[in-house]
């Protein structure tokens, strides 16, 4: 279970994230949504203690009754490896160019367990293997032999080897076309319903959400402005942000429905003028 | 796509590719020569006679002898491991300090990072070749001060090439990846962030050698390298100096050799920095 409870992140007097409040329950899927530099990615790299030393946090985060921001920063590396892993939106720096893919998930059961060789190897292999890549290959394959796609699901791979109890996806198929990111989305889910595994989902991109989010979160300048189950806020947004956002995706056939037209004037107007 | 993703990699890989090969062949082969060079010299480098003095290069003695009547072509043999040898063991130990400097700089940041950005800010902004020279002064004529004075000014080359890579390395997904996943700071430092380091650094090193070449051979003439009687080709060049109307060989011969020397040195460091650096890289 993660509680983030009245998260801030301050860059000098500036605050980036406000105070926001945010649960996610065993096996269940957020999507925090929300147009760039909303805080989204703020708020997800607070989790694992990836701030930059400029930014400065408030408030605190805990998973499973253990307050990680308090914790010294080894133990909080410790804690965060096995537990709570990421991946992220740029495919091509998840893994070091020169080292092979099987030596990098190597080094984490390494880690975090004291496996003998081969049977770490054969671990490797498997979590290759159920992300649907032919695991021997690329276990000896370098980073750059693989196509985006299958680098993103060996990322994949590399986040779920240790079994966590929490993803954190930031954006991770942001940078794939629209069928890779379908599959990508599909493994996390997969791993979801076999690990009951929890996953804070980051997005700016809607269409996928009604298919594999359990709840949304949508944040706008560094602030919660609403959250709720998935059909709840998907169908009837009760933030006129949510709204615009739920506008901006595009319709898949000419005829689709043109949800901007639905927004009434007054509330796009409001909406300005709270910006101001 | 693939080519294109693996030429703008600065790794480590490359080293072993063939275009590397003959540089890498050339250092070796150099290594040897300086390695079993007093076993090639035909004749004592160090053996005086008098009457044999300022001889032209001929039959007895190949580049003829000097004002001592020593075989020129022996103490130039004897002179590689003093001239080339030194430069090697400088440019090592350039780099072993600058690397690790600039590892821990750039890698450990914060406070750390401005002590030792201070340090090398404050020896980039000293004349190299002014301090070496008041630098060797101090410490006193000698092959070892020597070797102190030119590893003192070669040290910071290093040290901010490497930091700069390091600094722009860190910031990527992958590290932020090995770190969370527990990965300890030692391990990533030399297994993920070194090895980014080493393309560039072999580049700078092979520009470097012509560079501490010619400084030694500098240094020496002016008499703060090695003393007499021993045989280096920056001193031979200054004995050789008072000669130079009536024996122009004693000049001549380790002229040449360093102009020969730094020269192949530095198409070494260009054919390398061809190898690593994508810019100068014709894609094929």
């Amino acid at each position: 279970m993660l509680n983030i409870h009245n998260l801030t992140v301050a860059s000098g007097s500036r605050e980036l994230v406000k105070g926001i409040n945010l649960e996610i329950a065993p096996g269940e899927w957020l999507a925090l949504a929300g147009e760039s530099g909303s805080g989204k990615s703020l708020t997800a790299a607070s989790i694992g203690g990836l701030l930059p030393k400029e930014l400065k946090l408030s408030g605190t985060i805990s998973w499973n009754g253990s307050t990680l921001t308090s914790l010294s920063p080894s133990l909080r590396r410790k804690t965060l490896g096995k537990e709570i892993s990421y991946i992220f939106q740029d495919y091509q720096g998840a893994f070091t160019p020169f080292i092979t893919i099987g030596k990098q998930l190597d080094e984490l059961l390494r880690a975090h367990t004291d496996l003998e060789r081969q049977r770490r190897k054969n671990m490797c292999i498997d979590a290759l293997d159920n992300v649907n890549l032919p695991g021997g290959r690329v276990y000896t394959s370098y980073p750059f032999q693989l196509s985006g796609g299958q680098l993103q699901r060996a990322a994949i791979a590399s986040a779920l080897l240790l079994n966590p109890g929490l993803l954190i996806a930031d954006e991770p198929t942001t940078a794939l076309d629209s069928l890779t990111a379908q599959k990508v989305l599909k493994y996390i889910a997969k791993a979801k319903e076999r690990l009951n595994l929890s996953v804070l989902w980051i997005t700016h991109d809607l269409r996928h959400v009604r298919k594999f989010a359990d709840r949304v979160a949508v944040m706008r300048k560094g602030e919660i402005v609403e959250q709720g189950a998935k059909d709840q806020v998907l169908n009837s947004p009760a933030h006129a942000y949510t709204s615009r956002l739920l506008a901006a995706i595009p319709p898949l056939s000419p005829n689709g429905p043109r949800r901007l037209g639905q927004l009434s004037k007054n509330s796009l107007q409001r909406e300005e003028g709270a910006l101001l | 796509m693939r080519s294109i993703i693996a030429a703008g990699q600065p790794s480590g890989r490359h080293l072993f590719k063939k275009q590397a090969v003959w540089p890498a062949g050339l250092v070796l082969l150099v290594l040897v020569i300086v390695m079993i060079s007093p076993a090639l010299a035909p004749q004592d480098p160090y053996r005086l006679i008098v009457s044999d003095r300022l001889q032209p290069p001929g039959a007895g003695h190949f580049l003829g002898t000097d004002h001592l009547g020593r075989d020129l072509f022996s103490r130039m043999i004897a002179g590689i491991r003093a001239t080339i040898g030194t430069s090697l063991l400088i440019l090592t130990f350039s780099m072993l300090i600058g690397v690790t400097i600039g590892l821990l700089s750039g890698y450990l940041g914060g406070l750390y990072d401005r002590v030792f950005k201070r340090i090398i800010d404050a020896f980039m902004t000293l004349p190299d070749y002014i301090f070496a020279i008041v630098l060797s002064g101090l410490l006193g004529p000698g092959l070892i001060n020597l070797l102190f004075a030119v590893i003192a000014v070669k040290w910071v080359g290093y040290a901010r090439l490497v930091r700069s890579v390091v600094l722009q390395e860190k910031e990527k997904d992958y590290v932020a990846l090995a770190i969370l996943g527990g990965v300890t700071p030692l391990r990533i430092v030399m297994k993920h962030m070194l090895p980014h380091t080493l393309g560039n650094v072999f580049v700078l090193a092979a520009l470097d050698l012509g560079k501490i070449i010619l400084m030694i051979a500098s240094l020496s003439y002016i008499g703060l390298g090695p003393q007499p009687p021993a045989a280096e080709w920056g001193s031979m060049l200054n004995e050789g100096r008072v000669y130079f109307n009536t024996a122009p060989h004693l000049m001549l011969a380790p002229g040449l050799a360093i102009m020969i020397t730094v020269l192949l040195a530095n198409l070494l460091g260009d054919k390398l920095r061809d190898q690593f650096d994508v810019k100068t890289r014709k894609e094929a």
